[in-house]
């Protein structure tokens, strides 16, 4: 090293004599050797692999050998390998200098971090290499990180002692306990400062043996308002000893301080944010809330800036908290005031309930009064849903079902009535579920087996929309009706039958008399025999009359409908009818037109014959009785009954023909006419306008109720017009096949 | 019209009795009586009349059963018969002809006009 530098210098010094420039270089030789045994840093001189070939002392310190001992050794032993210097020479070209940290194990045991600077070929096969001990100096950055650390540590673990609580008074506690702790200090007190000025001690945590301030109250004269302005601009007094003059502190205030034993104090403020506030958001400034402090009491202390940056960290966390506090509290209001509300709604709720008790209880009421007069009916009534359930019935459907109102209830029609019987019940349940009024006998098997007959009228509940919701079934036990007019219709029919017999042998023993073959009777014996003969087939018409009616009546007949051309009919009846009317010398006018009719011939040609006898028996000689018959298109929905309009009775026999088209069938007379008010009268049986003038006509008093019950068998009408004087019309309608 | 033998089955005697005398009176043919089916079924097998009355309504053995009884045997089944009945319906009259009798006269009838009815119905 020293043979290089001189050689670098030479150079320019060529011309100097060869004595002075001796002379320097023994000069510069003793100065480098001095330099390399008295230099802090340790230097050694390396060769190719790593072996000293010279050391100093220092080096000689630095691994823990004496220079003889180290000589020779190869510093790689000490550096674990990692020094390469092979490398290192081999980028000398382009690196000058290498530069590094090492640890080294010497060989007094002792561990040391080093940092190197290694010049490679200062000389040929000899390298520079200069070691620094800096292991002390990182043990202290370790101390101060260590140290740190801790502080962070406290940080956290006070912040978080701060913030596992909301309540602000218990957040202000733990803060002085816990600074008071951390600090070793003998008070920590929060102050809080009130808007005229004055303070107030909130919170303190003192050791036992100096007095207590917490509540005490403060005048503002000891916290001026130009301080508080400093405060609240975040000044922060750290102040070792009150009463260095240094710190400025006021005659009065160190006399203040010094009645509660104080040497020492540090001021923090804590600040409240102003934004927060909604009512100021246009001031973005900070008010002073209150200050932070701590107290030294038996000496003066020089604060830390650790103590001092704890304190203000803490004082920013009770900002935060009066934030939070703040926040807190309004959502505590809105939790009020929605409670209130909650309370509010609660009650009306309540109020709802009760009222809804009420009226249930009040329905429930009616329901039971309503079942108790129902159940008191011997009727069966029912409110039966659109599925075909039962939704109420009385007890009546126990005595006939055995089943109680509570099991019926929920069962369908079917369940309740059997298979057999639902059939029969089935197209007029649908016609009340399609809205109309139904009314209807039928023969029911009860489960028992006994057979009843019923009365039933289903009476649909529409609602607002118009929907079916259900309907009403009222049936009635008419068993004992029915077996009453059997019998009456029994006893008709026998004794109809039983008179026929002697009416034969009377009538044509009167007739054999009327011949006078069997002897020549006066002139009084034959008009007494003459009223005999006309009474007896009185007698004769007005059995054959009963017993039709009767058996029309009853349902014995089934009219046997089969199309007919009307224009056929009327020619027959009028053919049958014209011997009469030659005898009574009124002409007979018929007008037929083919129409085709749905009608049983042999009793519309009876229904035919009867209005025609009545008009020729009606009108006097000379006069005429017309016959007419038209097709029509029926807007009366009385003719059509095949879609009956809603709420109307729904027949038990729907018409069979889907057509309104109907023939109108008219006999007019010109009689004496009919008086406006016997005009729907005529027809109920025995019924005539003047009953003397039926028996002189020799009339039964049946013919026309037996026409109006054949044209109803036949689902049409029948009705008269009378213009009284001038004569009467009785017209009938029976359903038409065709256009006409 | 020639003379003909009629027989009238009828448990009421008025009733034998006037159409007897009505036939007798208007055509003059010969009428004879039995008052139940079995008796005129068994005069009917003797005196091969030319046709037969029947009443429906009878106690023991009706009309019905009568008509019945008299198609079943050889020497009857050819006699035609008309039944005497007071069901005076349309549609019994046509399950009366289903049966196969000749004719149906309904009461109360006239005796008198019976030759012609029976005249009409069996196309003498």
């Amino acid at each position: 090293m020293s043979k290089g530098s001189s050689q670098r210098s030479s150079q320019p010094r060529k011309q100097k004599s060869s004595s002075a420039i001796a002379g320097q270089k023994r000069t510069n030789k003793l100065l480098l050797a001095a330099l390399f045994e008295n230099a802090c840093d340790a230097i050694a001189i390396i060769d190719d692999w790593g072996y000293f070939i010279d050391v100093n002392v220092a080096a000689m310190q630095v691994f823990g050998l004496p220079g003889e001992a180290l000589v020779g050794c190869n510093v790689q032993d000490f550096t674990d390998g990692a020094l390469d210097i092979e490398q290192i020479r081999g980028h000398a070209q382009t690196k000058p200098k290498s530069l590094g940290e090492l640890h080294l194990v010497c060989r007094d045991g002792v561990q040391r971090d080093v940092e190197y600077t290694l010049t490679p070929e200062v000389l040929p096969h000899r390298h520079l290499l200069i070691l620094r001990d800096i292991s002390g100096r990182r043990e202290v950055m370790e101390n101060e990180l260590r140290r740190q650390r801790q502080r962070v540590e406290l940080f956290s673990e006070v912040t978080l002692k701060i913030r596992q609580s909301l309540q602000l008074k218990e957040i202000l506690q733990t803060t002085v306990t816990e600074v008071q702790r951390i600090l070793q200090a003998d008070r920590v007190l929060i102050y809080q400062v009130f808007s005229d000025g004055t303070g107030k001690t909130i919170s303190e945590a003192v050791l036992p043996d100096y007095p207590v301030i917490l509540d005490m109250e403060f005048p503002v004269e000891v916290f001026p308002t130009d301080y508080q302005q400093l405060y609240a601009q975040g000044r922060v007094r750290a102040i070792a000893d009150v009463h260095d003059p240094a710190n400025g502190l006021t005659d009065c205030l160190v006399e203040f301080v010094e009645q509660f034993g104080i040497k020492a104090k540090l001021i923090v403020p804590i600040l409240q944010n102003l934004n927060s506030h909604p009512q100021n958001e246009s001031n973005s400034q900070n008010q002073l809330w209150g200050l932070l402090i701590a107290h030294q009491c038996n000496t003066p202390r020089h604060w830390v800036d650790f103590e001092l940056e704890l304190m203000q960290q803490l004082a920013d966390q009770i900002s935060i908290a009066l934030a939070q506090a703040q926040l807190l509290e309004h959502l505590e209001d809105r939790v009020e005031a929605r409670t209130v509300e909650l309370k509010e709604v609660n009650r009306n709720l309540q109020q709802e309930i009760t009222d809804r008790m009420q009226a249930e209880a009040a329905l429930r009421q009616s329901e039971e009064q309503l079942r108790l007069i129902t159940n008191a009916l011997p009727v069966l009534i029912a409110y039966i849903d659109d599925q075909q359930r039962y939704r109420f019935n009385n007890q009546a459907y126990q005595d006939w079902f055995g089943r109680s109102p509570a099991e019926i209830d929920g069962c369908h029609l079917r369940d309740v009535w059997g298979e057999n019987s639902y059939q029969k019940m089935q197209p007029h349940v649908e016609a009340a579920l399609a809205g109309h009024v139904v009314t209807y006998e039928n023969d029911i098997l009860l489960n028992n087996g006994s057979p009843r007959s019923v009365d039933v009228t289903y009476i649909p509940d529409v609602d607002d929309q118009k929907t079916v919701k259900g309907f009403f079934a009222l049936t009635s036990d008419i068993s004992d009706r029915k077996a009453i007019e059997r019998m009456k219709d029994e006893f008709i029919s026998v004794v109809s039958h039983e008179l026929r017999t002697p009416l034969t042998s009377l009538h044509s023993a009167l007739k054999m008399l009327a011949t006078g073959r069997l002897g020549t009777l006066t002139t009084d014996g034959q008009q007494l025999l003459g009223i005999a003969d006309e009474s007896t087939e009185r007698l004769v018409r007005l059995v054959n009359n009963v017993l039709d009616l009767q058996r029309i009546e009853s349902g014995e007949v089934i009219m046997d409908r089969q199309a007919h051309n009307a224009a056929d009919l009327m020619i027959q009846a009028t053919e049958a009818m014209q011997p009469m009317a030659h005898q009574h010398e009124i002409t007979l006018v018929t007008q037929p037109a083919d129409i085709l009719i749905w009608a049983d011939c042999d009793y519309i040609l009876q229904a035919l014959t009867n209005l025609l006898s009545n008009a020729i028996k009606f009108s006097s000689s000379g006069k005429t009785v017309w016959l007419t018959v038209e097709h029509q298109q029926c807007t009366n929905p009385e003719h059509n009954l095949t879609h009956p309009s809603p709420l109307t009775p729904h027949p038990s026999q729907p018409a069979p023909l889907p057509t309104s088209a109907v023939a109108l069938f008219r006999v007019r007379d010109e009689g004496q006419g009919i008086p406006a008010d016997q005009l729907e009268r005529i027809f109920e049986r025995f019924q005539q306008v003047d009953s003397s003038d039926s028996r002189k006509k020799g009339g039964t008093g049946l013919g026309l109720t037996i026409c109006r019950k054949i044209i109803e068998q036949h689902d049409g009408r029948i009705w008269a017009e009378s213009l009284p004087g001038q004569g009467s019309t009785f017209s009938f309608t029976l359903p038409a096949l065709n256009g006409g | 019209m020639t003379t003909r033998r009629i027989l009238i089955i009828d448990d009421e005697e008025t009733i034998q009795t006037v159409v007897q005398f009505g036939i007798k009176m208007t055509a003059g043919w010969d009428v004879l009586t039995a008052s139940s089916g079995s008796k005129g079924i068994q005069t009917a097998q003797t005196e091969q009349p030319d046709a037969i009355l029947l009443d429906v309504m009878m106690p023991e053995m009706d009309g019905i059963a009568t008509f019945k009884a008299l198609q079943s045997y050889p020497e009857t089944e050819q006699i035609p018969v008309i039944l005497l009945t007071a069901k005076a319906q349309a549609a019994e009259k046509r399950q009366f002809n289903d049966l196969g009798v000749s004719g149906v006269i309904t009461k109360p009838f006239n005796s008198l006009d019976l030759p012609d009815q029976i005249a009409r119905i069996l196309h003498w």
